[in-house]
């Protein structure tokens, strides 16, 4: 009976499609020593080709990591066979001193040790995992900040450290977030030099944060947007697909994007433009590169580009944008000159 | 897809399939054997292939028992912290396909048998993967079966009450979120969704009881 069973009838079968006695011979047939490995296998191939989700591996992969790690350092066994090392002579002493040094320099504002700094340079993007499994993809010139002690509980530790606590980001620049949801549902906030905050529902979105514009883009989930500092403090929703921009006045404008993937496109060093002008690109190359760009004339500064275009370094970028707009350009050193 | 059509489908087939399948799992075969060579190098790069080969399909199995993204992508993870942790692919003494593969269904079906019963606690997940690898070929049938038998209920439930559910369960939207969206009343979700648990308990707690006396 059991030879019946092959690839077809165990693919029929996990699809819930075959007989009552077919699966009595796949049942024999799995009593019989190895088949079970086949049967795995069969059932892994057979997922694979009828997959339910698009989950992100290498997420999952960095998560257990950092489980693994913490966990090698806190059952250090060399911690278990000696004294353990706070109960060596003289530790306490040495540890009195330390603490009132640090209580002397005042180390309740020292933000080195309250804080845990990321940071890229020019032309960099960088791809961080924070404590909690959430990542964060920073573009260039950008930086984040968030407490060292406490990130994801909101424990005593943390409040004794004076932390503001929680999963609270301070973002300078750009940044794509991907929020991981907590099992105790942990609010994830993400705040801005002008005042803006953006409270997380679990999901993935990119604020922008620069001197020229302040901005957040939704792509899947839900975030709400707040300004503490502001005494009509009304939260606004955003819904997938929303671009909010903070303007100068400080107020906050809705506007619906088509593809929210593409303003984080630089993840992919793609840069996305739409009717974005020759002026505005300049800004871009003076944030992310750090040159200066000059342009000569105000009819070239406002001509425009539109569409999405690869480059991997400045240099790319301006090429491009000079055969798309037919003109010249002269770099020297960290100076930009487009002419006509 | 009727009765009929799946009784003479794969007779047809039959004769001609065997060597093709044969030919498929020397492939797969050698999948493995370029882990045993990343292991061999460090656990690090193991697990890095283990996961990318295997984190995906595995939470979408997971999945069709969960039916909450957020507990699939949990239970996997585990497993593979568990499998990493306790060094136990040092000793695996079949492939890592079968252990990984047996002890997300284990997890996810006791996940379910839980959520179902109502008889949930903190430990039923951290439960160490024992028996891993003594599971009757009964017992992996009774597992293929809930999940299909899950699908099927879930397939029949009224449109609404289904759209209710997956907003609720694969997308982890909370009720008012979802009265608001449909422009249905709060009420109203929530008798889709007892409804919908109703269903999954009638259907599957029969079948499941079964299994448990025939387990012990």
């Amino acid at each position: 009976m059991e030879e019946l069973v092959n690839k077809t009838l165990v693919f029929d079968y996990f699809a819930g499609k075959v007989s009552p006695f077919q699966k009595k011979s796949i049942e024999a047939w799995l009593a019989i020593p190895g088949n079970r490995d086949i049967y795995y296998q069969w059932l892994h191939e057979w997922e694979t080709n009828n997959l339910q989700l698009a989950t992100n591996w290498e997420i999952a992969f960095e998560t257990a990591s950092r489980r693994i790690q913490y966990s090698v350092q806190e059952s250090d066994p060399a911690g278990k066979a000696s004294i353990r090392w706070w109960q060596r002579p003289g530790f306490w002493m040495a540890a009195a001193s330390i603490v009132f040094l640090i209580g002397l320099s005042g180390w309740l504002s020292v933000d080195l040790i309250r804080y845990q700094t990321i940071e890229t340079s020019y032309g960099e993007t960088r791809r961080y995992v924070l404590p909690d499994g959430s990542v964060v993809e920073l573009n260039a010139n950008s930086s984040i900040r968030f407490p060292r002690f406490g990130f994801t509980e909101k424990g005593l530790l943390a409040s004794l450290v004076g932390t503001s606590t929680g999963r609270r980001v301070e973002l300078t620049g750009e940044a794509d977030f991907s929020v991981r949801h907590l099992p105790n549902h942990q609010p994830f906030v993400v705040t801005t030099s002008k005042g803006l905050a953006v409270n997380v529902l679990g999901t993935q979105f990119t604020v922008f944060s620069r001197a020229r514009r302040t901005q957040v883009v939704l792509r899947s989930g839900k975030v709400e947007l707040t300004m503490p500092k502001q005494s009509n403090n009304r939260p606004l929703t955003m819904k997938p697909g929303d671009l909010v921009v903070l303007d100068a006045e400080g107020k906050l404008a809705v506007r619906q994007t088509a593809h929210p993937e593409e303003l984080s496109a630089w993840k992919q060093h793609r840069f996305t433009f739409e009717q974005t002008s020759l002026r505005e690109i300049s800004q871009i190359l003076q944030e992310n590169y750090g040159l200066t760009v000059r342009i000569d004339g105000d009819e070239l500064a406002n001509r425009t580009i539109s569409g999405s275009f690869p480059a991997q370094n400045a240099n790319e970028l301006i090429q491009l944008v000079a055969e798309l707009l037919q003109i010249n350009y002269f770099r020297d050193n960290n100076n930009v000159t487009f002419t006509n | 897809m009727t009765e009929a059509e799946g009784y003479h489908r794969p007779d047809k087939e039959s004769i001609a399939r065997p060597l093709h399948g044969i030919d498929q799992t020397t492939t797969l075969v050698d999948n493995e054997f370029f882990i045993r060579a990343a292991f061999a190098e460090s656990p690090q790069k193991g697990f890095e292939a283990l996961f990318r080969i295997y984190y995906n399909p595995l939470c979408s199995h997971a999945l069709r028992f969960v039916y909450t993204r957020e507990v699939a992508e949990d239970i996997v993870g585990e497993v593979f912290y568990q499998f990493w942790k306790n060094k136990a692919f040092t000793v695996v003494q079949f492939t890592y396909r079968t252990y990984l593969y047996a002890a997300v269904r284990h997890r996810a079906y006791n996940y379910l048998r839980d959520e179902l019963t109502g008889s949930r606690t903190p430990s039923s997940l951290d439960e160490l993967d024992v028996a891993i690898g003594e599971e009757s070929p009964l017992t992996l049938i009774e597992y293929d079966e809930t999940f299909q038998r899950l699908e099927k209920v879930i397939n029949e439930l009224p449109s609404q009450c289904q759209r209710v559910f997956l907003m609720s369960r694969f997308e982890n939207r909370k009720n008012q979120e979802i009265a608001s969206e449909l422009g249905i009343a709060l009420k109203t979700v929530e008798s889709h969704l007892s409804r919908a648990l109703r269903q999954m308990r009638q259907l599957l707690l029969s079948s499941i009881s079964l299994i448990f006396i025939g387990l012990h």
